[in-house]
């Protein structure tokens, strides 16, 4: 800067002495003038009185798909409701990322208030890990599950390899792109609907084991996340790919789709918790978390998931979304007993250490 | 003055570059530090200017103790070897960098910077970037740049060694007229003596850290007082004799010694320098109006044609006790050689002179350089011996005022090791280290290379540290080879007041009571002469040997040196313990002994003499050769 | 003396079709894809809310890390060449550590440090000092990681720059820091001005770190580079690239308007 000056001084000498030169004097303001450009939109929002400050802040961690429904949708009708109750402007401060990624960041201290996880494994990491002292989102309603949504196949458009239940991706010449169970939440959920989808429908243990094995024999490509699997699929590999509902709905309305919803006779539901983090919570802050978490169940929220394609806890409302497909025999991971059985009884005991190693693979310890 | 210098000193980590240069330069004077690459004269001006830390020393410009004064403050201008000029300003904007600083008025900066472009040759170029020029314009921009602030002092650190010869030339001249007409006290550092006698009002010429000698250039030129000066700058001949009767003897011929020549005592060693200019060459012997001195008869060896003069180098033979130091002589062949420049002249045609003819070599004019003193080489062993060697060796090195070599010797894997040793006695030597002191390391068996060292050195006096046991091989062989005085060390007085001459009288006695007399002289020692008698002695003896001892007063007086003598009866059956006594008795500090020539019978008698003398005193002794 | 105007294109035509599918074609494949929903998408993806913060939060943190970085690089750099002490050389190295050091370690580094679980953080926290999760985190994060490009480009051209120079400068009558302004700093434009370009684009496109100590909160900490992967993450691949789009031509424009203002004047021939 210091530079600019001298040279700026140097020319004004020049001025005065000689004559002006403009194009000397254009090198050096033109850039200025562009830098302090942009350095005025990038610090527009800070300058005083440009905007005001929000009196009022919620912290808020949750999973990636949910966020663009949270900031277009249910924190503008919660802001709404705050300003008619008292009168406060509400703030929401909103971090979106793998589920997973968000829990690993509350254990190293970030300081969310309210955070939305897809897995129940990993609120009990928190629990774990300290941050919360027991598994406090059980005595939300419904066990703090806030919204759902089932695990779907999604195949090729015309569906050329004529899918129609999870128990065709066993069959032989189908090619599956899955998520890994051992770093993916998406890919946990996907193991417990292949393989008790079977006992659903009133088959045996052995015939569930036997689709599990038959679908992962099938395996043709598989990656660390869910995210990434989709994308393998969208860029060509496989035929069929096991993944949420919402997010193939949201791709539908964007009209991004190149696929079709094939609806399981039975699957399961991925119910995507809340957990409300205390610690991080003042004392007058208290009232307004409480009140935002209690309007994650009210009505006016439940129907917005349904609008962006969640399934809402209550069934009634389920009926405002046409797009949703039947799925007469849905079951949850409390059907299993909880996550605590579900995952040491299949995903450990039955995928990791039959599955895995009859296919010739063994689970990184 | 506008300079003083006291004294200043720089070392770089352990190496001393500059050593106790005190110079006085005049207001207005244009000062030439003149030196070969490395000398130290750089390190001398960025000292002046402040940009070297000073390890010891004091700086005054104008009156004012600038020694501590950051460069900044010390109101220099510095033209650098390679300019230095700021690339990002123009030639008027280099300029004005002073006075900009100096918060002169941009008018007034314009009018100076204008106006000193004009001086040195840049006149409308000011508007130019540094990398539009050339080197002699650059040159000329970092001399207006250091002109423009009126600083009181103007150094330029080699400023046309980037430059070809004609640019230089020119530019010299015109940095003669600019420094004449402002009248700035300027100091010039060169590696060119051409350049240094061109343009210097005075030189001071810098060899490996220390001024050897300073004065104008025809001072410098016709009449320098040392080798180094002597050779460095110009072309020179420079022969070495011996003052013999009062005249300077060079083998076969004599020369009077110059009535403004430096005093030389009997038997110093002379050097005579002569310039080509003033030597004769010809065919033909000089008449004796000429008023030329004939050196005898060399052949031409080497001519070479440049213009206005022909060069001629005379190889000169059969010239036996005269040694040459300029030029080189070539090695291993007993002859020297002499330059010699004559004028061409195209109307004599090619009567001169030729490849191979014979010719009459004389002198027209010669100078003859400052006395060197004593040439003495120390061996400084690590061990006690060798400490006290070194130790009372420096007490008479010091007094002998000569050339003083620093020896040791070394296995090879101890080299640094030795070289770290003789580091540390050459930084404490008593009066500091001066350039007439050097250092050297040799690898080998110590016996045998001291005895090299002794002989292929020319010395004229060795130190040795000594046991208790006696004369030592390395001694007696250094008698033996060379016949140089050797001084056998073992303890180490503290000063040298009294010495005992211990004479025999004759011939051999002459030697040890002279260069006692020399010792003494130079120490302002006290000198006793003793000489035993024997009880037996004819009376002719007693007579030769009170002649003896007048001889000696008188040799002693002669050398202002406050002397007395004896002669003792020796009353026991030995020689040795009435020495020692007397020795005791006397407190003398350094015991003078003669030794016999090697070949003479009454070696192996002295031989035993001299041990029992050594056995019985552990005091400084002596010893000298007989003269041949 | 020029070789045949033919020949001259051969090695240019080469290094294009060398650079073509390892740079060109993915910088072009950003644009195509930010520009697959037409310029009204892509306006409106801009117009977002977290777009413009991210994009301005990003802006003012690259500007920040400039800033600071550039001062602390030239001085870092100017320590390195002019003194000498003990330890120098080791210095010299542990300040381009960062280069080598994958960010991710560097952000969890920052945050076992600083976080509030961290060696320093525990101390700060009951303090109610947190400097992760928030843009004090950030800016120690960008500047831990562009450290080195400051130094790299401003230390080169000051070894180079001859000690008579300043010396000049010194005898001429001016202090230290005239010296530093006048004769130094204008000798070091070239490369400052190249180093606060890396600086500045490295910052802009940094990832790993930030990712870890941002606590990537939306209108709060989220630079655009994590606005890019949440908008991926979400599956918005359209409002990911127009970010990163709108990042690339910004890095281009300083670029070219630094290279302008810096040209060597005009009319120069020598």
């Amino acid at each position: 800067m210091s530079e600019l000056r001298h040279r700026l001084a140097e020319h004004w000498h020049h001025w005065r002495t000689v004559h002006i030169n403009w194009r000397q004097l254009g090198r050096i303001l033109l850039p200025m003038l562009i830098l302090g450009g942009l350095l005025v939109y990038a610090a527009w929002p800070w300058i005083p009185g440009v905007r005001e400050p929000a009196v009022r802040t919620v912290v808020l961690y949750g999973f990636s798909i949910i966020g663009e429904m949270m900031n277009d949708a249910v924190f503008p009708a919660f802001q709404a409701l705050w300003e008619e109750r008292t009168g406060e402007q509400v703030e929401f401060v909103s971090a979106f990322s793998a589920s997973g990624t968000v829990t690993n960041q509350m254990i190293l201290g970030v300081p969310a208030q309210v955070a939305i996880l897809s897995l129940e494994l990993d609120a009990l990491r928190l629990v774990e890990a300290g941050v919360l002292p027991a598994p406090t989102w059980r005595d939300l309603p419904h066990g703090g599950v806030v919204n759902r949504t089932p695990f779907i196949i999604l195949v090729r458009p015309g569906n050329p390899k004529a899918i129609l239940d999870f128990g065709d991706l066993a069959r032989r010449g189908v090619g599956v792109v899955h998520p890994d169970p051992l770093t993916s939440g998406g890919a946990q959920w996907a193991v417990l609907a292949e393989y008790h989808s079977v006992r659903m429908l009133g088959g045996t243990e052995a015939e569930a084991f036997d689709q599990l094995i038959g679908i992962w024999q099938n395996v043709v490509a598989q990656a660390a996340s869910a995210r990434a699997v989709r994308t393998q699929f969208e860029s060509g590999f496989g035929d069929v790919l096991i993944t949420y509902e919402q997010e193939v709905l949201s791709d539908r309305w964007r009209g991004r789709l190149s696929g079709e919803i094939v609806y399981p006779q039975s699957t399961i539901f991925s119910e995507h918790i809340v957990v409300v983090l205390n610690r991080n919570i003042l004392p007058e802050d208290r009232e307004l978390v409480d009140a935002f978490v209690t309007f994650l169940w009210s009505e006016t929220a439940q129907r917005l998931y349904v609008d962006y394609g969640f399934r809402s806890v209550d069934e009634v409302l389920n009926a405002a979304n046409p797009d949703f497909g039947m799925i007469p025999y849905a079951f949850t991971v409390d059907d299993l007993g909880g996550w605590e059985k579900a995952k040491p009884r299949i995903v450990d005991g039955i995928w990791r250490d039959q599955v895995l190693p009859s296919l010739g693979l063994e689970a990184a310890p | 003055m506008s300079i003083i210098l006291t004294d200043l000193t720089a070392r770089y980590g352990a190496d001393t570059v500059v050593n106790c240069v005190s110079l006085e330069i005049a207001d207005g004077e244009l000062f030439v530090l003149l030196g070969g690459s490395g000398s130290g004269k750089s390190t001398i001006l960025r000292m002046i200017a402040g940009l070297m830390p000073l390890a010891a020393g004091r700086v005054e410009i104008d009156g004012r103790d600038v020694t501590n004064l950051p460069p900044q403050q010390r109101d220099t201008g510095f033209v650098f070897q390679n300019y230095s000029v700021f690339q990002h300003m123009t030639v008027a904007q280099n300029v004005e960098f002073g006075l900009r600083i100096r918060r002169v008025a941009s008018s007034d900066r314009r009018r100076r910077s204008t106006e000193l472009l004009d001086q040195v040759g840049l006149g409308g170029l000011g508007a130019r970037f540094p990398d539009q020029l050339s080197g002699g314009q650059l040159q000329r921009v970092a001399l207006a740049r250091a002109l423009a602030y009126e600083p009181t002092v103007l150094l330029l650190d080699e400023p046309f060694s980037a430059l070809d010869v004609k640019i230089r030339a020119q530019l010299r001249q015109s940095l003669k007229e600019i420094q004449r007409q402002l009248g700035v006290t300027t100091i010039l550092v060169t590696h060119d003596q051409e350049e240094a006698f061109e343009l210097a009002d005075r030189i001071a010429v810098i060899e490996r850290g220390f001024l050897v000698e300073v004065d104008t250039p025809a001072a410098l030129y016709h009449k320098p007082r040392t080798e180094f000066a002597a050779t460095f700058v110009g072309g020179g001949n420079v022969l070495v004799g011996r003052m013999e009767g009062g005249h300077m003897r060079l083998g076969s011929v004599t020369l009077p010694l110059p009535p403004d020549a430096p005093p030389h005592e009997e038997d110093d060693s002379v050097r005579l320098l002569f310039r080509p200019e003033t030597v004769y060459a010809d065919a033909k012997l000089p008449s004796q109006q000429q008023g030329i001195h004939v050196l005898g008869e060399g052949s031409v060896c080497d001519e070479i044609f440049s213009g206005s003069q022909q060069r001629l180098r005379l190889e000169m033979r059969g010239f036996e006790g005269v040694r040459s130091l300029a030029p080189p002589p070539p090695y291993g062949r007993r002859i020297f050689y002499i330059d010699a420049v004559r004028i061409s002249d195209p109307a004599a045609g090619p009567v001169g002179v030729e490849l191979g003819q014979r010719v009459w070599v004389g002198l027209s004019r010669y100078h003859v350089l400052d006395p060197t003193g004593l040439k003495v080489l120390i061996a400084c062993a690590e061990t006690p011996a060798g400490q006290a060697a070194a130790a009372f060796g420096g007490l008479v090195a010091r007094a002998a005022a000569g050339p003083t070599t620093l020896l040791a010797v070394a296995e090879p894997e101890r080299m640094t090791a030795a070289r770290d040793h003789l580091e540390g006695l050459r930084r404490r030597w008593p009066g500091g280290p001066s350039l007439r002191l050097t250092s050297k390391v040799r690898l080998g068996v110590a016996a045998t290379e001291v005895l090299t060292e002794a002989q292929e050195g020319d010395y004229e006096l060795v130190v040795l540290g000594r046991q208790r046991e006696g004369l030592g091989a390395v001694a007696q062989q250094i008698l033996q080879r060379t016949e140089t005085p050797v001084l056998l060390v073992q303890e180490t007085p503290s000063q040298i007041a009294r010495i005992l001459v211990c004479t025999a009288a004759g011939e051999p006695g002459k030697s040890d009571v002279r260069f006692g007399g020399r010792i003494a002289r130079r120490t302002g020692a006290a000198v006793k002469v003793l000489h035993i008698a024997h009880p037996d002695a004819a009376s002719w003896q007693h007579r030769r040997a009170e002649q003896h001892m007048a001889a000696a007063q008188a040799v002693l007086d002669g050398l202002g040196v406050e002397a007395e003598t004896q002669i003792e009866e020796q009353r026991t059956p030995e020689l040795v313990p009435a020495i020692v006594a007397e020795a005791q008795a006397g407190d003398y500090d350094l015991l003078v002994i003669g030794a016999p020539t090697w070949r003479h019978p009454a070696r192996l008698r002295w031989t035993d003499f001299a041990t029992q003398i050594l056995r019985s005193t552990a005091r400084p002794v002596l010893i000298v050769p007989m003269a041949t | 003396m020029n070789p045949r105007p033919k020949a001259v294109l051969v090695p240019p035509l080469l290094l294009v079709l060398t650079l073509l599918p390892l740079l060109l074609m993915p910088l072009g494949a950003i644009f195509v894809f930010a520009g697959r929903a037409g310029l009204p998408g892509l306006i409106a993806t801009l117009s977002q809310p977290d777009a413009q913060f991210a994009l301005r939060f990003s802006l003012l943190i690259a500007f920040g890390t400039a800033v600071v970085n550039g001062i602390l690089g030239t001085f870092a750099a100017y320590v390195l060449s002019k003194y000498r002490f003990r330890g120098r050389e080791a210095l010299n190295i542990v300040v381009n550590l960062p280069v080598a050091i994958p960010t991710v370690v560097v952000g969890t580094s920052l945050l076992l440090l600083w976080g509030p679980i961290g060696l320093l953080g525990q101390l700060l926290d009951p303090l109610g000092i947190q400097p992760m999760f928030a843009p004090a985190g950030v800016l120690l994060a960008h500047l831990f990681v562009t450290f080195p490009y400051m130094l790299g480009a401003v230390k080169p051209v000051l070894d180079e720059l001859e000690m008579t120079y300043e010396e000049a400068a010194y005898t001429i009558g001016a202090s230290r820091w005239q010296t530093f302004r006048h004769i130094i700093l204008p000798a070091l434009r070239g490369g400052m001005l190249s180093g606060l370009l890396m600086t500045f684009a490295h910052s802009l496109g940094e990832f790993g770190a930030t990712v870890m100590v941002s606590g990537n909160l939306r209108l709060r900490t989220q630079t655009a580079p994590l606005f890019i992967f949440a908008q991926f993450e979400a599956g918005n691949i359209e409002a990911a690239n127009a970010v990163a789009a709108v990042l690339a031509l910004i890095s281009f424009a300083i670029f070219m308007l630094l290279q302008w203002a810096t040209q060597r004047r005009s009319g120069r021939v020598s």
